[in-house]
């Protein structure tokens, strides 16, 4: 008994596309840029990590939880910005869309550290794990960087799009 | 036979209730649940007086009333504030470093706390010098705090404490500048750039110009 030609090789495609998919494409598909914490004064038990997760892959992915050994606990908040009234809440998951990008940034999503270990100094870096939909982690270092130090970063877009 | 029927009744509501919890179900964004809680008696007054006020500074009592000749900044956020308040603070402080000696002299930033069962005067001066050596915090009790809030129309409101007995505090967000003369003069929204926030000040502080 032969198989038709056509058949073979969808047959062979087919078990060619299964097979891997579901391990490497999770593994790939995600990238972490330009993660931080944020440094805060001595003594204050919260702070904030900020990130742009890429997702370079065909389906929307979901960032479910995120841990750090430098937190009792690590939540995944946004802030929602009510006429003025600053109010920030936790949520379920934060998406990253097929071919996009989503950023964690100072005002909107971001991975609230609570009751902070120990107070981190400028320069320290604070492991992360972070845990998405399709059963992948990620593994990354976020350095401390001061309020300050991060506001000039993200200033100079700002300036040029100043000019008239 | 009633029994029976009861089942059968039981079974189509369960399938009903599935089969509309698959297709039409969708978890509440956040926006919707913040939607869900509101707060309507919070909103910034309409238009806030501003107005002297005294409340605790690390050094005893700070009185508006003492600081006729220099532009105040408020600022009203809390210590326990993840994100909102640094970035504001790291904001307003950038502007501060962006003065001139002789224009820092004459110029006078606070934050004021609006969780003071949280925020002491000694908890404030850790926190605030941090973004700042300038920047001072200001506590008072529950009713001083929200009499300056209400005057300057900054709300905020304490959220349910999680099972830890944290809680965040919902907040306004913008700065408010006092000029010399000790009125409100403008408020700075949220996310106001150093830039912005330097430029407001040197217009208060300039002398008025030659006619």
């Amino acid at each position: 008994m032969r198989l038709h030609p056509t058949l073979a090789v969808l047959a062979t495609t087919l078990t060619a596309l299964t097979l891997p998919l579901p391990t490497l494409a999770s593994e790939t598909d995600l990238s972490i840029i330009g993660a931080y914490v944020r440094m805060v004064p001595p003594g204050t038990p919260n702070t904030a990590a900020f990130m742009t997760i890429a997702n370079s892959g065909s389906s929307n992915r979901k960032l479910l939880m995120a841990e750090s050994p430098a937190a009792k606990r690590s939540e995944l908040h946004t802030h929602i910005n009510d006429q003025g009234m600053m109010r920030m809440r936790q949520v379920e998951a934060i998406e990253i869309k097929a071919a996009a990008h989503t950023e964690l940034k100072p005002g909107g999503y971001h991975i609230m550290l609570l009751d902070l270990q120990q107070s981190l100094k400028e320069g320290d870096s604070v492991p992360l794990t972070l845990r998405f939909d399709d059963g992948s982690t990620k593994e990354i270092a976020a350095a401390v960087k001061k309020p300050q130090t991060v506001m000039k970063a993200t200033d100079t877009p700002e300036h040029g799009a100043m000019k008239h | 036979m009633k029994t029976r029927l009861l089942l059968i009744a039981l079974i189509v509501v369960l399938s009903a209730t599935l089969i509309y919890l698959a297709a039409f179900w969708e978890p509440l964004p956040p926006a919707t649940i913040t939607a869900a809680r509101p707060h309507a008696r919070l909103a910034a007054a309409a238009k806030p007086a501003g107005g002297d006020f005294i409340l605790q500074g690390p050094q005893g009592p700070v009185a508006l009333a003492d600081y006729r000749g220099q532009v105040v900044l408020l600022y009203f956020g809390y210590t326990y504030c993840p994100d909102v308040c640094p970035t504001s603070l790291a904001l307003i402080a950038q502007a501060l470093s962006g003065l001139e000696a002789s224009e820092r002299q004459q110029v006078q930033a606070w934050l004021i706390s609006v969780d003071p069962q949280r925020d002491s005067a000694e908890r404030l001066q850790e926190y605030a010098p941090f973004f700042h050596r300038t920047l001072i915090g200001l506590s008072g009790t529950p009713a001083e705090i929200a009499r300056v809030a209400a005057q300057y129309g900054a709300s905020y409101q304490a959220q349910p404490p999680n099972a830890q007995g944290q809680y965040s505090v919902d907040h306004s967000s913008a700065t408010y500048l006092i000029d010399t003369q000790g009125k409100l003069a403008l408020s700075l929204p949220h996310a106001s750039t150093p830039a912005q926030i330097l430029a407001a000040i040197r217009q208060h502080l300039a002398p008025v110009a030659v006619r």
